[in-house]
C-alpha cells in the first residue's frame, strides 16, 4: 500500500475507515464533528495567538485533509487550501457575550460535514471583551481524536508562550506520513494476526451484551450531558487505593464502572467499551490525527469476591486488552459477526482522562469545555481530571435511549457507588441506590397512610343491608334479592351455622356454583363470625380431600348432588335444608383480627396452600376501592370470577358494602364471551373484571363491540399495552390495571390504563392505602428507579399466613427490615420502579425472556399475529427446546393455514422476534380462574430441533455453517431448514460463499432452495462432487413444489440474477416449482447475445428442455418483464402453450429508447440495490466498483464477498441488457398480460401499463402499493404472492374447462436504468 | 485569580528525580524487580500499558516538572524517559 504522497493521496487508515462508513450511512449526523472551546481570560496577545494557531494548524496536517471517494475506494488528500484559518468574531456588543458565543458555537457544531466536500476543521476566536475570549475548535473525527485535540491545543499554547518569551518552541508536530506508514505496516503484520487471534479467543463463547437501556445503540444527532464533581475525599481514597494496589487509579474507576453496570443489567457478565489512545510506543504519538480505538472489556460477575481480587482481575484484563489495542474494534465486530444495529460488541463506554487537558497559556486563565468527542451510540462515562486534583464525572447519553434525568441519575448514582466501593471490603456491600434514592423509594413512594375504620367486613355488609333494605342487592338469571331479603336469608343461615358450631376461629366451606344461594351462603358465613373457604367442585377428589383434610371446616354448604363427595369430611348443609326464618340464638361477632376467608392457591411443589386473610386486610382493600373509584349504590357489578380465585372477593363484597347491585353471571358464563356480552347489555352492567387473556377473547367477540361500561378492572396477568389499546378501540369504559397476590388481600397496586395511557409496558402502578411496595436487590436493599429487583409487599393487607403451615409462612412472610415490628411478603415477582414511582412488573423471578440476546416483548409478537387478521386469538410464550435454547412459540386459534401466517410474520417483526414455532389450537387452554393455562399448552415441535444430529462430514460442515451464518446458539439438527431457522436469501448467498470457502465447492443456490435442510444441502454437496456452480447458472430452481402443477419461470431483471424472486417463490400457495432464469453472460466465457430475441429464444429453449409441454407460466420484473413477453412470443411461435405472463412493473422498450444513455454506474447501483441499500440515499458514495465493494464489505453484505468474476459478470450483464432493451422491437403476443404496477412510483413520468396495448391481447393491472425497486421485497411480496397465485390457479382452471392454451403475454421491460438485479 | 496549574508550578519541588528512582517506580508499577528494567528495554514488552505510563508521568510531574506524556509515548524506554526528565530538570535549574 503506497504511503508516499502522490497525486491520488492515500487510502484511509483502518481507524478512519470505520468512521468513514459510519458517516456515510448517517450523512446528516453532526456528531462526527468533535469540538471544544477554551475560555481565555486576561491580556491576550492577539498577534501572538494568531501566529501560534496558524503554525499549529500548519503542522497538524490532518486538518487539511480532503476525502475523495475514488474508484478503488475512499482516499485522502492533503489540500492546503482547506486548512482552517483563525476567524475572529466580535461578540462583545452582545448583552451576554459568552451566551452569544456559545449559541454561535452550538450552531456551528450542529452543522453536519461532508468530508468529500467541506473543510474538516474550523478555528474561531470570539472576542467577548477586552480581557475575555473564547477559542473554538471544531474538527471532523476523521482528522482527529481526543488526544490529538490535546496535542494540537497545547502546541498552540507552546508556540504562543515561546513567542511571548522570545524563545523557540519545542520540535514541530510530526507529519501525517508517520501515521500512514504505521497503519500500512500494521495491516500486513504478524502482530495484527496475533492481535486478531487474541480477540477472537477472548470473545469465544460470546457474551450476551446488554447496556443500561434497551434499544438500538445508534447515535442520535445530539446527546444529553450531565456531570457531577467527585469530592476530594473520594479522590484521595482513590489515589490511596491506587498506591496500595499498584493499579493505576483510572483502571480502578473502570473496574468500579463495570461493577456498577452489572448491578443494572443483572447479567453474569458485562462488556464495557474502553477508549484506547493507541499512541504509546508509536512514532505517531505526537501526531494530531485519528488513532483512537475502543477496546471491549469483558468483566464477569464474581459473587462474594473481595474488592482487591475483583480489581486485580479487571486491571489484568485491561492490561492484556491494551497490548492488543491496535486491532480495530470495527474489524472485531466483523470477525464476530456482530452485524446490524442491535447487535452490540460492548455496552457503556468508560473513558478516563487522567490529566488536565487545559492548555497552559502564560498570563491567561484558561477554562476548557469539551463539546463533543464524536457520536454517542449509547452512554459514555467520562472521568475528566481538571485543575489541581479535581475530577469530574460526565455522563453523555443517547437521547433516543435515555432521558436527561436518567443521565443525571446515573451521574449521581455512579458517583455514590464509587465512593461506597472505595470504603468497602467487598463490592457486594455497596448499595446500588443512593441514600436519597433509597429514602425516596422506601418513604415517599410508599406514603400511603390512610384512615380506614377498624371494623370487620361483616359489619360493613350489615350496615349496608340496613341502610337500603328495599334496594336490589343481587340479581341472578332474572331473579332479584333485595337487601332486606338478603339480610333475612343470610341471618337465618348464619343461625344454622352457629348452631352447627361455626364461629370465629372456624371455617365454613362453600361449594356452590354461582347462584343466589352462593351469595346468601357467603354473607351468612361472615355473619356467623366464621371464615369462608371456597371449594371448586371441578377439582379432582384427591385435591378436595387434601384441602378439606387440612382445613377441617365445621360445615360445608353444597348442593345435594355434590354432598356425597363432601360428607366424609364435614357436615353438609344443602340449600333445601337452610332455614328461612331467623333463629333465636345470638350470632357471634367477629373482630378485625379474625380471618374472613381462606383461599387455596397452588403451590409450586403441587401441594395447595390455604391463604388466611383477615377482616382488617380485606376491609382496607374494599374501602380503598370503593372510595378510589367512587363506587356507590348506582353501580351494577358483575360477579363472574370463580369463588376460588380471590378476585371474586371484591366482586362479591364491593357491591354489598356500597349498596350497589351484584349481578351474578350464570355458571360457566365467565368463559363465554358471547354470553358475557349479552349479560352486560341485558343487565346494564357498569363494572366488570377480566383476566387479560379473557379480555382479549372478549374483545374479539363482535357482540362486545361498542359496549359501554363505567369501568373494567384487569388483574391476574400482565396487561399488554396492545390489549389496552385494543380495549379502548373496542369498548367505551375506564380500564384499570390492578396487581396483587392472594397473600395480600387481592390487590396491592393500581394503574389507570385509560385511553390516553401510552405506557409501554403497562405498569402495575402505585401502592393502595396503607400498603408498601419494595423492589429489593439480593441483599434486601432498595433498588433505584429502573433497576430490576424482587418485589416485596408490606402493610395492612398482608395475609395472616398459610393455614396450618407455619414453615411456609415463615419462608414467604419476613420481617420488614425498614419498618420495625412489621412483616413483608416475598412475591416472587421481578419488578422495577419508574422514576415517577409506578412499579413495572417484569415477570416471575424464575423466567426471563431473551431471544438471541435480545429482550423480547412477547405482547408485541401477539399484536403482530392479531394484526395479520389471520388469527382469532393467540398466546406467545418463551419455551426451551430440547437443547435448552429459549425459543418463541406462538399458539394460535382460528388460523386456517399456519403456513400463510408464518409467511406473513417476517414482514411485521424483526427476524429475532418471529416465533420458532406456530401451533394451531382449537382454543387456548385456561385454568379454572380463566387464566391462560401455560402448563396445558402442548409442547411445540421446533423445526428440526431435537432431531437427528448431523452425522456425515458434509452434514457437520453444513450445520456449522448454518450456525455461523445465522448466528444460532446451537448447532442445528440434520432436518433443520435454513429458511425456517431465519435465513433469508442474502444469508443464503453468504452460506454458499462460506461453503465454497470451506469445502472448495458449493452446490448452488438452486440446491439450497430446493432442499434447504442441513441434510439436503449436504446431500447436494456430496452428489455434486467437485463441480462448482455458484448459483449463477442460467436455470436455477428457486422452490420445489407440487409436480402436478406447471412450474413458474421467473426471468432476471437488469442485473442478470434471479435470486430476488426467492421470497415470492416461497410465498406462492399452493406451492409450485419456481425456476429462475439467469443471464448466461454472467459467466465470463459466454458472449453477450446480439439482440433480445436471441436471448429470449435461448430462454425458451432452456425452458422447453426442462419441460416439454406447457402451459409455461412466465414472470419478470423490470427487464425481466420485457424478456418474459418476448419468451411468450417465442413459445407461441413454436406452438407451445403459454400460461400466465406476469410483468412486475415492466414497461416496453419504446419507453426507454429515447432515454439518455444510462450512467456507467448503473450496474453498481444495481449491486447496492441487491444488498438492500437505496443508492439514491448514499449521495456521498463514489460509484466505482472498488468503492461500492468496500462499502458492501464494510456494511457486511454477503455481496461484498462475491468473487471478482461474479461481480464482473453482473456489471457486464447490466450494461448488456440495457443495450438489448434499447434495440428491441416488440412483437405482438396473442394473450393477456398480468401487470403488477408499482403504484407509488413513476410520478410525473409517462410509464403506464397501457404502453403494452399494442403488444398484447389485453392487460390486467394489479396495483401494488410499492416502489419499483421494492417489488420483490417482503412487503410487496405479501400482496403479489396471493394475487399471482390466484391468477395461476384461474389460468389452470379455465384451461380445464375450455382449452385455453396460449396464455398471455406480450411483455415489456421496465426501466433498464433502474438498479435492481 | 491564581491558575491552579501555577500552584503546582509554585509548589516546592520534591527531591530531584534520578534514573534509578524512575526505574524503581516503573518496576513497582509492573510488579517486577528493578534489576529487570534495562535502560534500552521496550517498556511495552515488559508489560507497560498506556494508563500505567500516564500514571507514572503524572507522578513524576507532581514535583513540578512540566512533562508531556506524548514525548514519553514516542520512545517508551527507561533511557528515553530519563533523557526527557533530565532535560526538564536541567531547564528548571
Amino acid at each position: 500500500m503506497a504511503v508516499s504522497p502522490d497525486s491520488s493521496g492515500w487510502p484511509l487508515t483502518e481507524a478512519q475507515s470505520g468512521l468513514w462508513y459510519a458517516q456515510r450511512l448517517d450523512p446528516a449526523n453532526p456528531l462526527f464533528n468533535t469540538g471544544q472551546y477554551i475560555e481565555l481570560v486576561g491580556a491576550l496577545d492577539l498577534d501572538a495567538f494568531r501566529s501560534a494557531v496558524t503554525t499549529a494548524v500548519e503542522e497538524a496536517e490532518a486538518l487539511a485533509l480532503r476525502v475523495v471517494d475514488a474508484a478503488e475506494g475512499p482516499r485522502q488528500l492533503l489540500e492546503p487550501s482547506r486548512r482552517p484559518r483563525l476567524e475572529v468574531v466580535d461578540v462583545s456588543g452582545a448583552a451576554d457575550p459568552l451566551a452569544a458565543a456559545e449559541a454561535d458555537i452550538a450552531r456551528d457544531m450542529a452543522t453536519p460535514i461532508d468530508p468529500t466536500r467541506d473543510p474538516l476543521a474550523a478555528e474561531r476566536l470570539f472576542m467577548l471583551g477586552p480581557q475575555r475570549f473564547v477559542w473554538q475548535q471544531r474538527i471532523h473525527h476523521l482528522a482527529i481524536d481526543g488526544y490529538g485535540m490535546i496535542l494540537l491545543t497545547q502546541r498552540a499554547a507552546d508556540l504562543y508562550n515561546a513567542r511571548r518569551r522570545g524563545t523557540t518552541a519545542g520540535p514541530a508536530l510530526p507529519g501525517l506520513d508517520v501515521v500512514l506508514a504505521e497503519d500500512a505496516a500494521y495491516r500486513g503484520s504478524d502482530k495484527r494476526q496475533a492481535d486478531a487471534a487474541y480477540w477472537r479467543e477472548t470473545f469465544a463463547g460470546q457474551p450476551e451484551v446488554v447496556s443500561l437501556a434497551a434499544g438500538a445503540p445508534v447515535s442520535a444527532f445530539g446527546f444529553h450531558r450531565r456531570a457531577v464533581e467527585i469530592d476530594a475525599a473520594t479522590i484521595a481514597r482513590l489515589h490511596g487505593l491506587a498506591r496500595e494496589s499498584s493499579i493505576p487509579w483510572p483502571d480502578l474507576l473502570t473496574a468500579f464502572c463495570a461493577a456498577y453496570v452489572q448491578r443494572h443489567t443483572g447479567t453474569p457478565e458485562v462488556v464495557l467499551g474502553v477508549p484506547h489512545m493507541g499512541r504509546l510506543g508509536s512514532k505517531a504519538a505526537r501526531v494530531p490525527a485519528m488513532l483512537m480505538n475502543v477496546l471491549p472489556l469483558r468483566v464477569a460477575q464474581q459473587p462474594g469476591v473481595t474488592r482487591a481480587d475483583f480489581l486485580a482481575s479487571v486491571a489484568r484484563s485491561l492490561m492484556k486488552a491494551r497490548r492488543h489495542g491496535r486491532y480495530r474494534s470495527e474489524q472485531l465486530r466483523r470477525d464476530l459477526k456482530l452485524i446490524g444495529r442491535q447487535r452490540r460488541l460492548h455496552g457503556p463506554l468508560v473513558n478516563v482522562l487522567p490529566f488536565d487537558e487545559t492548555p497552559r497559556f502564560e498570563g491567561l486563565h484558561a477554562r476548557l469545555e469539551v463539546l463533543s468527542a464524536g457520536p454517542v451510540d449509547d452512554i459514555t462515562f467520562t472521568f475528566r481530571a481538571h485543575g489541581a486534583g479535581g475530577l469530574r464525572l460526565e455522563i453523555d447519553a443517547n437521547p433516543d435511549l435515555y432521558s436527561a434525568d436518567e443521565a443525571l441519575a446515573h451521574a449521581r448514582r455512579l458517583d455514590a457507588f464509587i465512593a461506597g466501593a472505595l470504603a468497602a471490603e467487598r463490592l457486594d456491600e455497596v448499595p446500588t441506590a443512593t441514600p436519597e434514592e433509597a429514602r425516596r423509594h422506601l418513604v415517599e413512594m410508599n406514603a400511603t397512610a390512610h384512615e380506614v375504620p377498624d371494623v370487620t367486613l361483616t359489619a360493613l355488609v350489615e350496615a349496608a343491608m340496613r341502610r337500603t333494605p328495599d334496594a336490589p342487592a343481587v340479581r341472578f338469571e332474572g331473579v332479584e334479592l333485595s337487601y332486606a331479603e338478603l339480610e333475612r336469608r343470610s341471618a337465618a343461615l348464619a343461625g344454622a351455622l352457629t348452631d352447627a358450631g361455626a364461629g370465629p376461629d372456624s371455617l365454613v366451606a362453600v361449594a356452590l356454583p354461582r347462584s343466589l344461594e352462593l351469595i346468601v351462603a357467603l354473607v351468612a358465613v361472615l355473619r356467623a363470625g366464621a371464615a369462608y373457604l371456597p371449594l371448586d367442585l371441578a377439582h379432582p377428589d384427591e385435591r378436595l380431600a387434601r384441602i378439606l383434610g387440612s382445613a377441617k371446616p365445621r360445615v360445608v354448604l353444597a348442593r345435594e348432588a355434590d354432598a356425597g363427595r363432601l360428607r366424609p369430611y364435614a357436615t353438609v348443609l344443602v340449600p333445601e335444608a337452610w332455614p328461612t326464618e331467623i333463629g333465636a340464638a345470638p350470632l357471634r361477632v367477629p373482630v378485625p383480627d379474625d380471618a374472613a376467608y381462606v383461599i387455596y392457591t397452588s403451590g409450586s411443589t403441587g401441594e395447595p396452600k390455604g391463604v388466611v386473610v383477615g377482616h382488617r386486610a380485606i376491609v382496607n382493600r374494599l374501602e380503598w376501592m370503593r372510595e378510589h373509584y367512587g363506587i356507590g349504590p348506582g353501580e351494577r357489578i358483575v360477579q363472574k370470577t370463580p369463588a376460588t380465585f380471590d378476585v371474586s372477593v371484591w366482586e362479591f363484597f364491593l357491591p354489598l358494602i356500597a349498596g350497589a347491585v351484584l349481578v351474578v353471571a350464570p355458571p360457566e358464563a365467565h368463559r363465554d364471551p358471547l354470553a358475557l356480552a349479552r349479560l352486560f347489555r341485558a343487565e346494564k352492567v357498569t363494572t366488570a373484571h377480566f383476566v387479560p387473556s379473557m379480555l382479549a377473547a372478549f374483545l374479539a367477540e363482535p357482540m362486545a363491540r361498542g359496549l359501554e361500561l363505567r369501568q373494567v378492572f384487569c388483574s391476574g396477568e400482565e396487561l399488554p399495552a396492545d390489549l389496552r389499546d385494543r380495549f379502548h378501540r373496542t369498548l367505551s369504559a375506564e380500564l384499570h390495571n390492578l396487581y396483587g397476590p392472594t397473600e395480600a388481600a387481592v390487590d396491592v397496586s393500581y394503574w389507570p390504563a385509560g385511553p390516553d395511557d401510552r405506557a409501554r409496558p403497562v405498569p402495575i402502578g402505585f401502592p393502595v392505602w396503607n400498603t408498601r411496595l419494595y423492589v429489593l436487590d439480593e441483599a434486601m436493599r432498595p433498588q433505584p428507579p429502573g433497576v430490576p429487583g424482587h418485589l416485596f409487599l408490606a402493610g395492612v393487607q398482608l395475609a395472616h399466613g398459610y393455614l396450618g403451615r407455619p414453615d411456609l409462612t415463615a419462608e414467604r412472610f419476613l420481617a420488614d427490615p425498614f419498618v420495625p415490628g412489621e412483616r413483608m411478603y416475598r412475591s416472587g415477582d421481578l419488578a422495577y420502579y419508574r422514576p415517577d414511582g409506578a412499579v413495572v412488573f417484569l415477570g416471575r423471578s424464575d423466567h426471563q425472556i431473551k431471544i438471541r440476546g435480545l429482550r423480547v416483548e412477547l405482547g408485541e409478537i401477539e399484536a403482530a399475529i392479531m394484526q395479520s387478521g389471520l388469527a382469532r386469538q393467540c398466546a406467545v410464550v418463551a419455551s426451551r427446546d430440547a437443547a435448552g435454547t429459549q425459543r418463541i412459540v406462538a399458539y394460535v386459534v382460528g388460523v386456517e393455514d399456519v403456513a400463510v401466517l408464518r409467511e406473513r410474520l417476517p414482514a411485521r417483526l424483526p427476524d429475532y422476534m418471529v416465533p420458532s414455532a406456530l401451533v394451531a389450537l382449537d382454543a387456548l387452554p385456561v385454568t379454572a380462574n380463566g387464566k391462560l393455562d401455560r402448563a396445558a399448552l402442548p409442547a411445540p415441535e421446533f423445526s428440526g430441533s431435537g432431531g437427528r444430529p448431523p452425522e456425515t462430514p458434509s452434514e457437520k460442515r453444513v450445520a456449522a455453517l448454518f450456525r455461523e451464518v445465522l448466528g444460532l446458539d446451537d448447532e442445528p439438527a440434520a432436518e433443520d431448514d435454513f429458511f425456517t431457522l431465519g435465513g433469508d436469501s442474502l444469508q443464503a448467498v453468504a452460506l454458499l460463499l462460506r461453503l465454497r470457502e470451506a469445502a472448495g465447492r458449493d452446490p448452488g443456490l438452486a440446491a439450497l432452495f430446493a432442499a434447504p435442510s442441513v441434510a439436503g444441502l449436504a446431500g447436494a454437496l456430496d452428489e455434486q462432487g467437485a463441480r462448482a456452480d455458484f448459483g449463477l447458472e442460467p436455470l436455477v430452481r428457486l422452490t420445489e413444489g407440487d409436480p402436478a402443477l406447471p412450474p413458474l419461470f421467473a426471468i432476471h431483471p437488469a442485473g442478470g440474477l434471479s435470486w430476488c424472486y426467492g421470497g415470492l417463490a416461497r410465498a406462492l400457495a399452493p406451492r409450485r416449482s419456481v425456476y429462475g432464469l439467469q443471464a448466461p453472460a454472467l459467466s465470463p466465457d459466454k458472449p453477450l447475445p446480439p439482440n433480445l430475441e436471441t436471448l429470449a429464444a435461448d430462454y425458451a429453449r432452456r425452458i422447453r428442455a426442462l419441460r416439454s409441454t406447457g402451459p409455461y407460466h412466465l414472470l419478470g420484473w423490470s427487464v425481466g418483464g420485457i424478456l418474459a413477453q418476448a419468451v411468450a412470443v417465442e413459445l407461441r411461435r413454436q406452438g407451445a402453450e403459454v400460461g400466465v405472463v406476469a410483468l412486475l412493473d415492466a414497461y416496453p422498450s419504446d419507453c426507454w429508447r429515447a432515454e439518455p444513455e444510462p450512467a456507467p454506474d448503473a450496474a453498481l447501483k444495481a449491486l447496492l440495490a441487491i444488498a438492500g441499500h437505496d443508492p439514491d440515499r448514499l449521495p456521498g458514495l463514489a460509484l466505482s466498483r472498488a468503492s461500492v465493494v468496500a462499502f458492501l464489505r464494510a456494511s457486511d453484505s454477503p455481496l461484498g464477498t462475491l468473487s471478482d468474476t461474479a461481480l464482473d459478470g453482473v456489471v457486464r450483464v447490466v450494461a448488456g441488457n440495457n443495450r438489448l432493451v434499447r434495440g428491441h422491437h416488440h412483437a405482438r403476443y396473442d394473450g393477456p398480460l398480468t401487470f403488477f404496477r408499482a403504484a407509488l412510483d413513476h410520478e410525473g413520468r409517462d410509464l403506464t401499463p397501457a404502453k403494452w396495448a399494442a403488444y398484447a391481447d389485453h392487460i390486467d393491472v394489479v396495483d401494488i402499493a410499492s416502489l419499483h425497486a421494492h417489488l420483490t421485497g417482503r412487503e410487496a411480496t405479501m400482496t403479489i404472492a396471493p394475487a399471482l397465485g390466484a391468477a395461476l390457479e384461474a389460468c389452470e382452471q379455465s384451461r380445464k374447462t375450455s382449452c385455453a392454451t396460449m396464455a398471455c403475454a406480450d411483455a415489456s421491460p421496465s426501466s433498464p436504468e433502474r438498479a435492481e438485479a | 485569580m491564581i491558575d491552579p496549574t501555577e500552584i503546582r508550578r509554585l509548589a516546592e519541588p520534591r527531591e530531584s528525580l534520578t534514573m534509578d528512582g524512575m526505574r524503581r517506580d516503573i518496576a513497582a508499577m509492573l510488579h517486577e524487580d528493578p534489576s529487570e528494567i534495562g535502560e534500552a528495554d521496550s517498556l511495552l514488552d515488559l508489560g507497560l500499558d498506556s494508563m500505567r505510563a500516564m500514571n507514572l508521568v503524572l507522578g513524576w510531574s507532581e514535583g513540578g516538572l512540566d512533562l508531556e506524556f506524548s514525548e514519553f509515548a514516542e520512545d517508551p524506554t527507561l533511557a528515553g524517559w530519563w533523557t526527557i526528565v533530565a532535560r526538564q530538570q536541567a531547564q528548571r535549574g
